[in-house]
């Protein structure tokens, strides 16, 4: 469920850029998402191969990896790609340098392997403390919404420590 | 645009923040590790990232509290668009970002690209927990995400 979300809004943001920047789009590789945490699957496409001459190979290169992924399906839009799993990768930026069936350059992308999700930053306090923090807590998810509540609760909460 | 050097300082005088930095990665189930718990009042740097005032996103986490009572990153919420954030370096220079804003998000629902992506500007992002503390997980269910951008 969090894979698809990520790739959804990663393609969004590849499309966008698509219209944005015609020119990068006519030759060259992409990888979609180009961020994903490790495990997620990243697509590779190349736009620059002639699928009549074979398969496209896809070289990864990064931290701790130098692997060749071979194309394994014609996108839609006429060029070459490949889905690579990212688990036991190590985490960072890798890159990706395509050569096509032709013996052609295909182009290269990055694309960079993240922590997943977000970071478990809090130990819920001291029992004697427990209304104290969890107001803390709310406060913080509160004061994205901004307004007159956080005021209160900031009121409530330095009195509180006081 | 500054070239790569770690961080060792971090200050956010809006909140209050003046907190001492150490390197951070992941731990074994791949989610971002955080500064010991015995010490709350220091903050992390993901060094697979970016350092800050590098081209890209540094990240650093904190936590929002400890067993003792508030910890280093208890009020990031509180931050607004336009206020300061300074990070000092170990190379002597001192990064100032500017917070772009801030968001609350379920931690199954974090924003990887956003706090992760890559881009030409040096960019900052500091999380630390948030929401209602679940005292049968022992965890909190969001993390709070401060977006900032280096200051010209």
């Amino acid at each position: 469920m969090k894979a698809k979300t990520v790739l959804g809004s990663a393609a969004v943001g590849v499309g966008l850029g698509t219209l944005l920047l015609p020119a990068a789009a006519l030759a060259d590789t992409t990888v979609s998402p180009a961020t994903t945490p490790v495990g997620g699957t990243v697509v590779l496409t190349t736009t620059s191969c002639n699928p009549k001459a074979g398969d496209a190979l896809f070289r990864v290169t990064g931290p701790n990896r130098d692997q060749n992924v071979r194309s394994t399906t014609a996108a839609a839009g006429g060029g070459l790609s490949a889905e690579l799993f990212t688990a036991g990768f190590t985490l960072g930026t890798y890159t990706v340098t395509t050569t096509c069936g032709d013996g052609s350059n295909g182009g290269t992308a990055s694309f960079t392997v993240t922590p997943i999700g977000g970071a478990q930053a809090g130990a819920g306090g001291r029992d004697g403390d427990t209304g104290v923090l969890v107001a803390g807590g709310a406060l913080a998810a509160a004061a994205v919404a901004g307004g007159t509540y956080v005021m209160v609760r900031r009121r409530r909460r330095a009195t509180a420590v006081a | 645009m500054l070239p790569r050097s770690e961080p060792v300082r971090v200050t956010i005088p809006r909140i209050g923040v003046d907190a001492d930095i150490v390197p951070v990665a992941t731990d074994t189930s791949g989610a971002l590790e955080v500064p010991p718990l015995d010490h709350p009042e220091i903050a992390g740097w993901y060094r697979r990232g970016p350092t800050p005032g590098e081209a890209g996103n540094a990240v650093l986490v904190g936590h929002v509290d400890s067993l003792r009572g508030p910890a280093v990153f208890f009020d990031l919420g509180r931050l607004r668009p336009g206020d300061a954030v300074e990070v000092t370096r170990a190379d002597g220079r001192v990064a100032v970002f500017t917070v772009d804003g801030v968001g609350a998000y379920p931690k199954e629902h974090f924003p990887t690209e956003r706090v992760y992506g890559g881009g030409a500007e040096a960019r900052l992002r500091l999380i630390t927990c948030g929401g209602r503390f679940d005292p049968r997980t022992g965890s909190y269910p969001d993390n709070i995400v401060v977006f900032a951008t280096a200051a010209r």
